[in-house]
């Protein structure tokens, strides 16, 4: 299994809060690989990945915050036309439900990481992998 | 086994019990009548006499006093003694208009302490209990009411006050601590901060605890009572009629037993003034027929409740109130439809919520808005979006059912909503700023 694991913080939809959470973790010397905030008129949630998933969740549980992990799968794909159909194709095909995705970046600029939330990991990455489709591991995010 | 504290009276017959109150009632009018002039003044407006009143028969003749008669007759308008005879004021907060302040002759802090002492022992406190008070010492009559009637009892006094609540935890285990009086929203605190130093209730020796000076649901004493691992008391009182232990709980929790030897309870429709028969709701009026300096006769509390004469599992035959559902100002009315704090603090507990809210009322073109921002549940916390949203509709949905209206409810950070060591403040009402 290559799942990946997610840390999704709460914040209040207010100024600062989510910086206040990057600056937490900055202190900590944690470094972050992906990260998205998704938020609404009351609340934001906060996901990110970080090289050190424990030590980032008990820094964040002791200054108060609601955190939760979550397993998530990393994928990296050529940074071509097309490519990103090719993946949905194959998870719909196989009728994976897509929560969320987003990028970020990896180490070539000829390719494009995504962080991809669905409900079924292990069929997800069944069908990912039939299409040949390359999965991230957390040791190959945390050496990026 | 229950214990009383005072068997003769608490157990008291009702004749025996009525015989008291028509002595009592009889010479505290007289009292009042001939020297206080700001009530006398109110009687004879009604044409009534003190021989008129020969009994709790004729206690609906009198007049009643408000809230608008304390400010009117503020400072020493509505007292009863020299003030050389007096020997303590206490004063309520004065948040809204001016404040209270009432005086105490030494025989009328020795009835005070005694309703209090009569109320830690039927929460099963005695000589060998270690009491900490976490009321707020001074003018506010919680901390010095129970450390009275804990010094009375021969217990064990710890006089804390509110506030540095890690600190009172440390002085609870370090000193084994057996009964917490506070209020429940600082009783609550502690119970959370309990759990956040790492602790259970297996680390402290608390068994009971007695809080009051604000309303508290049924559902919140079930979540101190697990978070402190406590049996909790509820205890009521007024600034305006001595302080905490007019009326106290027992054992059986299900009402407060009223100390009846010194304060009459009625039951008005707040609307007409009449009084209501046992049983039903209306506002609770109390006349205290012992006290020598400041003795209030019908003063209405606002409180809503009902009494009950129903009989009691502990022996005590002094009629009970039932916890007040809110006072009458605390009630909102939204949309036209009453709102009391206390039914959205029973949702919050049932739905897995923290206790601490904040109520927002508003006027936006004509109509009024209701948001109620709680506290999100960390163990209920998602990274799906969809999902913490069908929480807040959830919520919302319950507190429709619960109030008739619905609220927008705005999930936020665990712990944002300010603790409060006193009397919580969970509501702010912004239509008045628009009239
Ligand atoms: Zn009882």
């Amino acid at each position: 299994m290559s799942n990946v694991r997610q840390i999704s913080v709460f914040v209040d939809n207010k100024p600062h809060q989510a910086a206040g959470v990057m600056r937490i973790i900055k202190e900590s010397g944690v470094n972050l690989r992906a990260l998205s905030l998704a938020d609404t008129a009351d609340f934001g949630i906060i996901r990110l990945i970080a090289n050190d998933t424990e030590k980032t969740v008990d820094i964040l549980k002791a200054a108060s915050y609601a955190v939760n992990v979550t397993e998530v799968l990393a994928i990296s794909i050529p940074d071509t036309p097309g490519q990103l159909s090719r993946v949905l194709d194959a998870l719909g095909q196989d009728n994976v439900n897509v929560e969320y995705m987003y990028s970020f970046l990896g180490t070539s600029d000829r390719a494009v990481s995504f962080v991809i939330r669905v409900d079924d990991n292990a069929q997800a990455s069944e069908a990912l992998n039939r299409c040949g489709i390359i999965q991230l591991t957390e040791n190959d995010i945390a050496e990026m | 086994m229950e214990k009383y504290w005072n068997k003769e009276i608490e157990c008291m017959s009702r004749e025996d019990m009525k015989k008291l109150q028509d002595e009592r009632l009889v010479a505290q009018v007289k009292h009042v009548y001939e020297n206080v002039k700001y009530y006398r003044d109110l009687m004879d407006e009604k044409g009534v006499k003190p021989e008129d009143i020969r009994g709790t028969d004729d206690l609906h003749k009198l007049p009643f006093l408000s809230k608008a008669d304390l400010r009117e007759a503020y400072p020493y308008g509505l007292l009863a003694k020299p003030l050389s005879d007096c020997v303590r004021i206490h004063s309520t907060s004065g948040t809204t208009g001016k404040r209270v302040v009432a005086f105490y002759t030494q025989n009328d802090v020795d009835m005070w302490e005694d309703c209090c002492a009569r109320a830690i022992t039927a929460a099963g406190g005695t000589e060998d209990d270690i009491v900490q008070v976490a009321y707020g010492y001074g003018l506010f009559t919680g901390g010095m009411g129970l450390h009275g009637g804990s010094h009375k009892v021969g217990c064990l006094t710890l006089p804390m006050s509110s506030g540095n609540t890690e600190r009172q935890i440390q002085f609870m285990r370090d000193l084994g601590a057996t009964i917490l009086c506070c209020t429940p929203s600082y009783a609550a605190y502690i119970g959370e901060t309990l759990g956040e130093m790492g602790l259970t209730p297996d680390d402290i020796k608390l068994k009971a605890g007695i809080f009051g000076a604000e309303p508290w649901t049924e559902e919140m004493r079930r979540s101190i009572e697990k978070s402190l691992g406590i049996k909790a008391y509820d205890i009521f009182g007024l600034t305006e009629s001595s302080g905490p232990g007019v009326a106290f709980e027992c054992s059986e929790q299900s009402g407060m037993h009223i100390n009846e030897d010194n304060f009459i309870p009625e039951i008005i429709d707040p609307e007409t003034g009449e009084v209501l028969p046992e049983g039903e709701v209306g506002e609770l009026v109390f006349t205290s027929i012992t006290k020598e300096a400041f003795p209030l006769l019908r003063y209405r509390t606002r409180d809503l409740c009902k009494l009950s004469r129903k009989k009691c599992s502990c022996g005590r035959t002094l009629i009970k109130m039932a916890k007040p559902m809110g006072r009458s100002d605390d009630m909102m009315i939204i949309r036209g439809v009453n709102v009391f704090p206390s039914q959205i603090e029973t949702v919050l507990i049932e739905q897995g919520y923290s206790p601490n809210y904040l109520i927002e009322v508003d006027r936006v073109n004509n109509s009024d808005t209701l948001d109620i921002s709680v506290e999100m549940n960390p163990d209920q916390f998602s990274d799906k979006v969809k999902d913490m949203q069908k929480q807040e509709r959830e919520l919302a949905g319950a507190m429709k059912t619960m109030l008739g209206i619905s609220p927008k409810v705005h999930l936020v950070s665990p712990k944002s909503i300010t603790r409060s060591e006193g009397k919580a403040v969970r509501v702010i009402d912004r239509r008045k700023l628009h009239d």
